[in-house]
């Protein structure tokens, strides 16, 4: 402890309640325990003994959605089980974030079939798309972290003002993002 | 004879009586005698030899070249003379289209024959044949297996749409899933389910039944969006630059 | 939650209960006169979100007090089509999706399709391919059973069992890895054999995990077989007896947990296992506790079984793809270099290939029972029909009858037991 031993003692940190509010947030976010579909195997593969995510990044999975702060949508929704999943991100308290992981969760992946949803952002809102099939659990550790990045500029006084106000603002957000895109000119011929 | 566990072998095998066990030794010894002693010509005094002597059910006859000589084949030309519409072998297995009206029968004799015993039944499933011929539009494909006998048999019945085919649960329990499936996939009705309703897709689906030919593989409509004060786009891909929905 | 002036329909999120229960049906007039009667009849729902029914299973009992008198699986909640989209594509194409119906073992599904294309073509993989068949197949039983028994564990409280058999269900992954690249969804095999070389060091790698795997075993039998917790949890609950388990068409440890010895890779052998010297274990009660037994049992024959394969393997040199003209895709090497091969290449991938009309079914022993595959071929380039016979599928079909009249405890004992993946069971 020679190190830092009588350095840290009288500092006065001045910060946001904003950031120290999202700082806590980001490290300690609990996950909705809730497995649709390959990606669950791989999700448990990596919270378990050798990848041990959820004890590295302060992370705890909850079966009950009322504790929860972030949902893995972790394989292929199909249309019987969209309103549950629906149902289940309603259940979970404001804030709340999603996690896409795999390609069936993101577009559908291989299954373009009359029972699956293509796409779990036609039901609910998501925050991190991971691709893959499945993400391995180096994937998903690159999501999660992602997913930090973007918790620590949560911005609270959005969410004082309400759910619609802070969707409208995740929208903004959005329409910024796909504004980006296209900039991006069209390639032919690909 | 019940379906206590049984060695694999031991139902066939076991002959009552002395003279029958001597003689299935000699018929061991040279199985083409009695078949050699059996007048050829006559058809009819042939099944019978085959039918009482051992040879006719030992395993060779389940594979054989001839597919009339097929014990299953003779025990239910026997039983039900006008039940067996076609008999087909394609890579040593064996499929018996039976007429619809007597597909419980059939399967209860198959299962309680004490020679046969085809006691397990491994899947009950169908197949829409719209493209291949006109009439009848289903097969209901039953796959029987004989635990003692190590063989298995490919049972056939043809059924039109709307036509109701007996249900096998009163024979196996192990058919009351496997029939609901068909109903929710094929829209066949089995008479006699106990619980004949929609399995793997939702109660309230009203698409109709998606292993049809005539459904398209993404179905007739789309997905609602829920709860929608704000729709949800796709991301637009970078590379076409077109938006999905 | 903005107010909505437009009728509800059945998809809004606030109308979800009232389909779910209309699903499981009112009450009928017994139940309401028991209710009235002062008998406490009570409709429990169970799923698809819970962290014991091993993915999106529900199941709605009725329950009097602790004990289940009904018992309702409502499964389709992972249906995604795969028998339709088998339809849809060609058959080398098939084969990927397969990988994604029993996930935690998918070079076993990959197993009974390329077979059951196989049978349909008339082609033979050659030795040595059927024998790193077996072997690829058995380390898959081996991940499959140990995701069982750490998710069964895990239910019934052994918590620690998950972080033990997660452990070495790595090293197994690794050994796929080392092979194809792919953790999870291998899509390993194809048909004729293999188009990849086995890596020089896999046969190493494989020796050295069989010399780990039987001592790690031992610490979880140790851990379990004769903890009291353990056995009164499972001794003497979900009791299926031979006849009605072959009533029930069970397959695989359910089937055998019950004393009826029915395994296809002795009754019906198929690839090399005629030449594998290993034995069938079986229950004698068919309780849980048996079926835990038969399945660690058969972790040990299958330690033996790739030992052997192994050892009668590893002197061959023979290719591990069949030559075939018309079904199987030609060597990657010839495609590089011959004209015939580069043209014969492009063909099989554009065109596909077009089996002889027939029909065939072939089942294979995978890790939850009898993995059938049925395929009609009109002798077009597509499946007419593809049909997958889920083992635990029907296996599943046995969930009331084990439940009715046991407590609600043992729900996901029995759940366990059954060894379920809703990807199988709903495919």
């Amino acid at each position: 402890m020679g190190l830092i031993h009588d350095r840290y003692d009288k500092n006065i940190f001045i910060t946001s309640l904003d950031f120290l509010f999202n700082w806590a947030r980001r490290s300690s976010l609990w996950w909705l325990q809730f497995g649709l579909a390959c990606c669950a195997i791989e999700m448990i593969a990596a919270s378990m003994s050798r990848f041990d995510l959820a004890e590295r990044f302060g992370m705890l999975y909850r079966a009950s959605p009322r504790q929860a702060d972030m949902m893995i949508i972790s394989g292929t929704v199909t249309k019987k089980m969209g309103p549950v999943v629906r149902t289940l991100y309603d259940q979970m308290p404001e804030p709340k974030w999603v996690v896409s992981m795999g390609s069936c969760a993101n577009v559908g992946g291989p299954y373009d079939t009359y029972a699956v949803v293509q796409g779990v952002d036609q039901i609910i809102p998501v925050d991190v798309y991971m691709p893959g099939c499945p993400p391995t659990p180096e994937a998903l550790y690159y999501g999660i972290l992602e997913l930090q990045n973007k918790v620590i500029k949560y911005e609270t006084m959005a969410r004082k003002q309400g759910l619609t106000a802070a969707e409208t603002h995740r929208q903004a957000e959005r329409q910024a993002a796909m504004g980006a895109l296209d900039a991006v000119p069209a390639q032919p011929g690909v | 004879m019940t379906d206590k566990p049984l060695e694999p072998d031991s139902g066939l095998t076991q002959p009552e009586t002395r003279e029958e066990s001597e003689a299935a030794s000699i018929a061991k010894e040279s199985p083409d005698a009695a078949v050699a002693s059996a007048p050829v010509s006559d058809v009819e005094g042939m099944k019978e030899v085959l039918l009482d002597d051992y040879t006719a059910w030992s395993r060779d006859h389940w594979f054989h070249d001839d597919i009339e000589m097929h014990p299953a084949l003779i025990a239910l030309r026997a039983a039900f003379p006008d039940a067996v519409v076609d008999a087909v072998r394609f890579r040593d297995e064996t499929t018996i289209h039976v007429a619809p009206g007597q597909w419980r029968a059939i399967c209860l004799f198959l299962k309680d024959h004490p020679r046969l015993r085809l006691n397990f039944l491994s899947d009950v499933t169908a197949v829409d044949m719209l493209r291949l011929r006109e009439n009848p539009r289903f097969d209901v494909v039953a796959h029987l297996y004989s635990l003692p006998n190590r063989v298995r048999l490919r049972l056939k019945t043809g059924v039109n749409d709307g036509e109701s085919v007996s249900s096998l649960v009163p024979i196996w329990n192990g058919a009351n899933w496997m029939e609901r499936e068909c109903y929710d996939m094929f829209g066949i009705i089995f008479e006699g389910h106990p619980n004949l309703k929609r399995m793997l897709l939702p109660d309230d689906w009203d698409e109709g039944h998606p292993l049809r030919k005539d459904y398209p593989l993404r179905g007739w409509s789309e997905f609602p969006v829920m709860n929608t004060e704000r729709t949800v786009g796709r991301v637009r891909t970078r590379w076409t630059g077109r938006g999905v929905s | 939650m903005t107010t909505n002036t437009t009728l509800p329909t059945p998809y809004e999120a606030g109308a979800v209960f009232s389909t779910d229960a209309t699903s499981m049906g009112p009450l009928t007039i017994e139940e309401d006169a028991a209710l009235q009667s002062g008998e406490r009849v009570m409709t429990l729902n169970m799923g698809p979100q819970h962290p014991s029914t091993h993915g999106v299973l529900r199941v709605v009992l009725k329950l009097d007090g602790e004990v289940i008198i009904d018992c309702d699986p409502v499964i389709g909640y992972l249906h995604r089509g795969t028998e339709k989209l088998g339809e849809h594509h060609r058959y080398a194409q098939v084969i990927p999706w397969t990988d994604r119906t029993d996930y935690v073992a998918a070079p076993m599904n990959n197993l009974g399709c390329v077979l059951a294309f196989e049978k349909l073509c008339g082609v033979t993989a050659p030795e040595r391919a059927q024998y790193w068949r077996v072997i690829m197949s058995e380390l898959a039983r081996l991940a499959s059973h140990l995701v069982w028994l750490g998710t069964h564990a895990l239910d019934i409280g052994a918590l620690s069992m998950s972080l033990y058999c997660f452990r070495e269900r790595e090293l197994i992954l690794d050994l796929f890895e080392t092979f194809v690249g792919a953790r999870l969804t291998t899509n390993m095999m194809e048909i004729g054999g293999f188009s990849r070389p086995i890596p020089e060091n896999l046969p190493g790698m494989v020796r050295d995990f069989l010399k780990i795997f039987p001592e790690r075993q031992q610490e979880y039998a140790d851990l379990l077989s004769a903890n009291p917790i353990w056995m009164a949890r499972t001794k003497g609950v979900g009791v299926i007896p031979a006849d009605v388990a072959i009533n029930y068409s069970l397959t695989g440890a359910c089937l055998r947990g019950s004393g009826v010895n029915y395994d296809i890779r002795k009754a019906m052998p198929y690839c090399v296992y005629d030449r594998l010297d290993f034995e069938v274990p079986l229950g004698q009660h068919g309780d849980t506790y048996d079926r835990y037994l038969v399945r660690m049992e058969e972790m040990r024959q299958t330690i033996k079984i790739i030992g052997q394969a192994l050892d009668q393997c590893e002197r061959m040199d023979t290719e591990l793809m069949a030559w075939d003209s018309e079904y199987v895709i030609p060597p990657h090497k010839g495609t590089m270099t011959t004209a015939e091969d580069m043209q014969r290449h492009f063909i099989w991938v554009i065109k596909g290939f077009s089996p002889p009309v027939g029909e065939v079914y072939v089942a294979v022993e995978g890790p939850k029972g009898e993995l059938g595959y049925y395929v009609v071929s009109d002798g077009s380039p597509l499946p007419y029909r593809f049909r997958i016979r889920a083992p635990d599928f029907v296996n599943l079909s046995s969930l009331p009858y084990m439940a009715n009249g046991s407590m609600l405890a043992d729900v996901v004992a029995l759940i366990g037991t059954i060894d379920i993946v809703l990807g199988s069971v709903d495919r």
